[in-house]
């Protein structure tokens, strides 16, 4: 038999087995009693509607299969614009093919799924908003291919959005939106360096957000005739609609009572030389004492009358409307060390920070109230009538030497240290003291170069302010005795 | 890092149903962009939203607003408004949610408050209880809003002095409003600190305030 043969062959038994079956629907038609005329018409009927319900159950079949995914309830979490972005999830695959995820591509993100199901979606957010993903996908042959949309929202990233407004310089009680300022003293008559302060102050971004003041203050003296150091910080509060001007008032103030005090008083000098020489003496204390009293707290005083005349004189303004906090110390080296006296009241950080021997000594206790930004002002009357007020707020310290006398506003202080334990803890003060010498080279900021007589560090300093730290946008001001 | 909280109780009532808590819907979706605009909210603020009809849910819990997605929210063909058992879970989750001030650790900041309603408490009598409650909270500022016509003021000003209304309960009106509310966050956000009344921006003007 040839290969022609064996077709004819094969065909005229697949026609026989045709005919069969044909004549084997035509006996059951007619057993049915459907007369030969209608058997066409009869045949279509039939053929049409099964395919109609073959066609539903597919349908719905895909329409169970979408909802499968539907309960899957995927959801993207929010990423941030450049940022990198990955979620992992998982498709039956088994169930569904050809996915493809459309509109990734244009958003900066990659997908991706293996034979198992397994989805990524990665990369790095193109730009902020909100978009939608379409999730594409075949279910059963022949059905139209399915389509889920997924919301998927991209937040900016914080640092793109401040910007800087300056204040407008026709405001009441306008100060520039920065200072910095150091003070060089020069090397003594044996050639031995001296201590310089530095300082800066730079106008926090949610105030340059919105063109607003700088609300933190400081003010330096240091006393060529007398060798006394003399400097201080306040921090007007940020709710106060003149509080740039109460701090600027009780820094100046507080500065001209003590220069005024220390430039010639032998009385309180030699009380420090006698209590030096005679510590455990309760009456060279007390005389000490009462002396930094007229000082350091007459000083406090003085500034909190100060701020309150100024109040006054502003016909639609109260006392709070000037709130402010102050710290100030007065410093001065003898042949047997530093003696240091402070006052302190409200929040930030003043500390006497010692690397040789490993010390950090805060010079009083920072307020600090239940809730973030809650704290206690120079301009709260009550804090005078505390009869605790001299035990709580007023420091004073004799030590050998130090690194660095640090005053500073919570700006600072909040994200550097953050709770009032790691206030107390040395090593937060070592780290924070190396944070000033490296700077942030992650974010491009460089460090301060605390060297003698280096006249630059003002402005490295004033730099060093603009360090970036997630929701802390204060004022900082900071002032380095060094 | 601190947290503003930021609580928004929503009267999911009978009466929200259909158009007006569309509204509200297309309102927070535009107060939850308008937010992300602003760089201070976005690192710090976090909202939270309470729904009062006969239930009391927590649809949001404390959610930081770069992680934030809107929930569905649902109304009820009719029933009770529960103003005061709304109240009370508020505090409830104050109380677990917001973190205040230790030795070593920073607490949030005061946390705000916007309720809006657009009727009267069902349970006037728990409502009249949980006001002390709530203010011992501590909220920098609580924000009442009586929404339409039929929404009633009196209560509201037991729980604050902050009181406006809307005349209308429809998109326009609400998305002002929300708008009004982020602008708000955003002022409480700044000047958090020495005094305790925050000094609100001015309402638009379909808002009006409730002396």
């Amino acid at each position: 038999m040839d290969r022609k043969q064996r077709m004819a062959m094969r065909k005229s038994a697949m026609a026989g087995r045709l005919n069969d079956a044909a004549r084997a629907i035509d006996a059951a038609m007619e057993k049915a009693g459907i007369s030969p005329s209608q058997k066409g018409e009869f045949l279509d009927w039939t053929i049409a509607s099964l395919w109609s319900n073959f066609r539903e159950e597919r349908m719905n079949q895909r329409i169970m299969i979408e909802n499968e995914i539907r309960q899957l309830g995927l959801r993207f979490p929010n990423g941030t614009v450049k940022k990198e972005y990955a979620v992992f999830f998982e498709l039956p695959t088994d169930k569904i093919s050809d996915i493809k995820l459309s509109g990734a591509e244009e958003l900066g993100l990659n997908f991706s799924i293996d034979e198992d199901g397994k989805c990524s979606l990665t990369g790095k957010p193109a730009s902020a908003g909100d978009f939608t993903l379409r999730l594409r996908y075949n279910t059963i042959e022949g059905e139209p291919s399915s389509e889920l949309s997924i919301p998927v929202a991209f937040n900016p990233n914080p640092r793109d959005l401040w910007k800087n407004i300056p204040t407008d310089e026709n405001i009441p009680y306008y100060k520039p939106d920065s200072d910095s300022a150091y003070i060089k003293v020069e090397v003594d008559e044996a050639g031995e360096p001296k201590k310089d302060i530095v300082a800066a102050s730079r106008r926090g971004r949610s105030h340059a957000q919105e063109g607003k003041a700088r609300d933190d203050h400081f003010s330096l003296y240091h006393c060529d005739k007398s060798d006394w150091y003399i400097m201080a910080v306040a921090d007007g509060a940020g709710s106060a609609k003149y509080s740039r001007k109460g701090s600027e008032v009780a820094c100046k103030t507080v500065i001209d009572h003590c220069k005024e005090l220390l430039l010639d008083n032998p009385a309180f000098e030699s009380s420090i030389r006698e209590y030096e020489s005679d510590r455990d003496n309760n009456e060279k204390r007390t005389t000490l004492t009462r002396n930094i009293i007229d000082i350091i707290y007459k000083g406090a005083m003085k500034a909190h009358e100060a701020v309150k005349k100024v109040a006054e004189a502003n016909e639609e303004a109260k006392l709070k409307d000037f709130a402010t906090t102050l710290m100030f110390a007065v410093c001065k080296k003898y042949e047997f060390g530093w003696f240091i006296a402070s006052f302190w009241v409200g929040d930030g950080a003043m500390c006497l920070f010692d690397a040789e021997n490993k010390t950090a000594k805060l010079l009083g206790t920072p307020d600090e109230g239940e809730f973030s930004g809650q704290t206690r002002f120079l301009t709260m009357p009550e804090i005078f009538r505390d009869p605790e007020v001299v035990a709580k707020r007023l420091r004073m310290a004799i030590v050998p030497d130090f690194t660095a006398l640090f005053l500073m506003s919570d700006g600072i202080s909040d994200p550097m240290f953050e709770t009032d334990v790691n206030l107390r803890d040395y090593s937060k003060w070592e780290e924070f003291y190396n944070r000033l010498k490296t700077g942030f080279p992650e974010d491009e900021i460089g460090g301060v170069d605390l060297s003698d007589d280096n006249e630059e560090a003002k402005d490295q300093l004033l730099k060093w302010l603009d360090f970036w730290s997630p929701g802390n946008h204060d004022d900082r001001t900071i002032v380095i005795l060094y | 890092m601190r947290r503003l909280p930021v609580y928004l109780l929503i009267d999911t009532s009978g009466s929200m149903r259909g158009e007006p808590i569309e509204s509200v819907k297309v309102g927070l979706e535009a107060m939850i962009s308008s937010l992300r605009q602003d760089p201070f909210a976005l690192e710090s603020v976090s909202i939270s939203i309470i729904t009062f009809d006969r239930d009391v849910k927590q649809i949001l819990p404390l959610t930081p607003l770069d992680e934030l997605q809107l929930p569905e929210i649902s109304t009820p063909e009719s029933g009770p408004t529960h103003t005061g058992l709304a109240l009370k879970l508020l505090c409830e989750k104050i109380d677990q949610e917001v973190s205040l001030s230790t030795p070593d650790k920073k607490g949030d900041w005061m946390p705000l408050l916007f309720l809006m309603t657009d009727g009267k408490p069902s349970d006037s009598q728990l409502y009249k209880e949980m006001i002390p409650e709530v203010k011992k909270r501590h909220f920098a500022s609580i924000i009442a809003c009586a929404a339409g016509p039929s929404a009633k003021t009196e209560p509201l000003k037991e729980l604050t002095s902050e009181v406006y209304s809307l005349d209308t309960v429809d998109s326009t009106a609400f998305k002002k409003f929300f708008k009004w509310v982020s602008d708000s966050i955003g002022v409480g956000n700044r000047s958090i600190g020495a005094t305790d009344d925050l000094v609100l921006p001015p309402p638009p003007a379909e808002v009006n305030v409730i002396i």
